[in-house]
């Protein structure tokens, strides 16, 4: 037999007990020729591109899953970021057109488009100021489209207008999805340094650079490493990340075999496969549960960010081995709502927002999915988001916020938005104020790149 | 004396040179057959869109569960029935357990692998026992480099 034994059984077990999956195969489209100077036709042209390009997107996916035996969780379209093609259109226009989004989105059968999105690490245009005003009524009138905002990059430094301009969008946002735990929150990002090809939402977009179509595949497989972990028992730091190098290696090789196989069938060009180990709520399905594999008691022991950096090197080193198309996030995300074994830790007491603060400086991402009190100031907000977009600026990592002010609740209620996004602690936060720090506006300047202490 | 594609290819551009402007696909493909001919080779030209080597179609049906009479005739009974070929089985039992691995050449069945994937699920739940059917890449692309 050309295969042992074992590896067949190696596989098995990676994808019917430890849950082994593709998260997401997610078609970036290029919106660029849709501009008209009637509102009407643009959102007639979007319509048709999206239709055009997607139609077949969940059939093809489904049947590369049936022919592997590997379930493909999410079938996701991302599209270039809106406020590029449509510059002119003021704030009501946005919101129809997020609307024709949505509705393109429904009739693909995908659960999320994304790319609602604006880049203005630098500044704003008119029309991304129309935007930003939109965003919140977007993302409470409609149900599939995600949005992001990038407000900072090593190149251009930090944008704290748009900061400021982001916390009350997103504090309206938390207001205008009240009956639903505020649940727009869930669906923006707000990035500094943001990756142009990534495939996950909520911060998927169809970067400027990239073709007219392309498709981009996220693996995951938390559930792997921490088998291989705690089959690995007591060894030493740099035998667990050989363990963790040969179990992402295998899985990434399985991804870039599923993204190319529906990239061929769609008839577009491959991306890139994104190596992130994404959590789900599903038992066993944790970042948290690795950490605690690999020896600290909980999530927030000291030692946990020495345990993460390790883990998020050794995933992005077997990634690029496995794949010469390696791009997006690449790494280990941590967001809370979405990982039991980080859930528990916010409920015992043992992870606390300045942890989780540190944890994202050597994460793949940053603050994600964490729950504060509805009453959290907009200033602090920002205070939050600066803090974040600072550590990626600095270290010319990508970083993201995604934060839900939950509307009406305090520390200690929860907000629960079952399935994928899973349930949130809602987490206390520093009452003393950033208001006249970030209240001055302008730009933070870009860093420098030398004496880097 | 077999000829390599590579002197096919210089062949074909010495002829193209030569003919210049007159250059037209079939000329040239006749052209290039009579110099082959009379070279004796055993080559065949490469037609326009043949690919190097066949396509494998193969899946790898694995299974396991409580050891029963009349399991692996079940599922051998079926891929018979599509037509399948059976390249290669291994089998081990321990106690009560058995597992089974076999390699199953697809080519010619008459079921596409979703149909099979659907009508071993059956026995699946006649049996009581595990059986996945993956395709082969999939084992290739994640145990050999």
């Amino acid at each position: 037999m050309n295969y042992e034994f074992d590896e067949i059984l190696d596989t098995i077990k990676m994808t019917e007990i430890e849950h082994f999956d593709i998260r997401t195969v997610t078609l970036g489209i290029s919106l660029r020729d849709c501009a008209d100077r009637n509102l009407e036709v643009s959102k007639q042209k979007v319509y048709d591109k999206i239709i055009k390009y997607g139609k077949n997107h969940v059939k093809f996916a489904e049947e590369v899953e049936a022919r592997y035996g590997i379930s493909i969780a999410n079938k996701r379209i991302s599209i270039t970021p809106i406020s590029i093609p449509f510059d002119g259109l003021n704030r009501y226009e946005f919101i129809e057109m997020a609307k024709t989004l949505d509705k393109a989105a429904e009739d693909v059968g995908v659960d999320y488009l994304a790319g609602f999105s604006a880049l203005v690490q630098k500044g704003f245009t008119r029309g991304e100021r129309e935007l930003l005003e939109a965003i919140p009524f977007a993302l409470a009138e409609t149900k599939r489209i995600c949005s992001s905002v990038n407000v900072g990059s090593t190149k251009a430094g930090i944008n704290m207008d748009a900061i400021l301009k982001v916390a009350d969008l997103i504090k309206k946002t938390a207001e205008l999805t009240k009956d639903q735990d505020s649940i727009g929150c869930a669906k923006f990002v707000v990035f500094t340094n943001v990756p142009e090809d990534n495939p996950f939402v909520a911060g998927a977009f169809h970067g400027v650079t990239e073709p007219e179509v392309v498709l981009n595949v996220g693996i995951s497989g938390p559930g792997v490493v921490l088998d291989a972990i705690k089959a690995a028992g007591k060894v030493d730091l740099q035998t667990i990340s050989e363990v963790i190098k040969k179990t992402i290696f295998k899985i990434t090789r399985a991804g870039e075999l599923i993204g190319r196989e529906v990239a061929q069938k769609h008839g577009v060009p491959f991306g890139i496969v994104d190596v992130s180990l994404a959590p789900t709520p599903a038992e066993g399905d944790s970042i948290g549960d690795i950490l605690k594999a690999m020896g600290v008691e909980d999530v927030g022991a000291h030692g946990t960010t020495a345990a993460l950096a390790m883990l998020n090197d050794a995933v992005k080193k077997a990634g690029l081995m496995a794949s010469s198309s390696v791009g997006g996030l690449s790494g280990a995300f941590i967001p809370v709502s979405e990982d039991q074994g980080m859930i528990d830790a916010v409920r015992r007491g043992n992870l606390s927002i300045e942890k989780l603060e540190a944890m994202t400086a050597v994460c793949s991402v940053g603050l994600d999915m964490i729950a504060v009190p509805g009453d959290t100031p907009a200033s602090t907000l920002a205070g939050i988001i600066a803090d974040e977009s600072a550590i990626g600026l600095i270290n010319d990592k990508t970083t993201a916020v995604r934060v839900i002010p939950a509307y009406g609740k305090k520390v200690g209620d929860v907000v629960d938005y079952g399935g994928l996004l899973g349930l949130a602690p809602v987490m206390s936060v520093r009452e003393i104020s950033s208001a006249n720090f970030v209240n001055r506006g302008g730009r933070i300047p870009a860093p420098t790149r030398s004496l880097t202490n | 004396m077999k000829i390599s594609e590579e002197e096919l290819r210089k062949i074909t551009l010495t002829a193209i040179n030569e003919l210049g402007d007159k250059a037209s696909p079939e000329l040239v493909r006749n052209i290039v057959s009579s110099a082959v001919d009379k070279l004796g080779a055993e080559a065949e030209l490469p037609q326009a869109e043949t690919s190097a080597a066949p396509v494998l179609d193969r899946a790898i049906l694995t299974s396991f569960g409580l050891n029963r009479p009349g399991v692996i005739a079940k599922i051998t009974a079926l891929l018979a029935e599509s037509g399948c070929d059976l390249r290669d089985v291994s089998q081990k039992i321990m106690d009560d357990f058995y597992t089974l691995i076999m390699i199953v050449d697809l080519s010619s069945s008459k079921y596409q692998m979703k149909e099979l994937i659907e009508k071993l699920s059956k026995i699946e739940a006649e049996l009581n026992v595990k059986i996945f059917l993956q395709h082969e890449n999939l084992f290739r692309q994640m145990h050999r480099i």
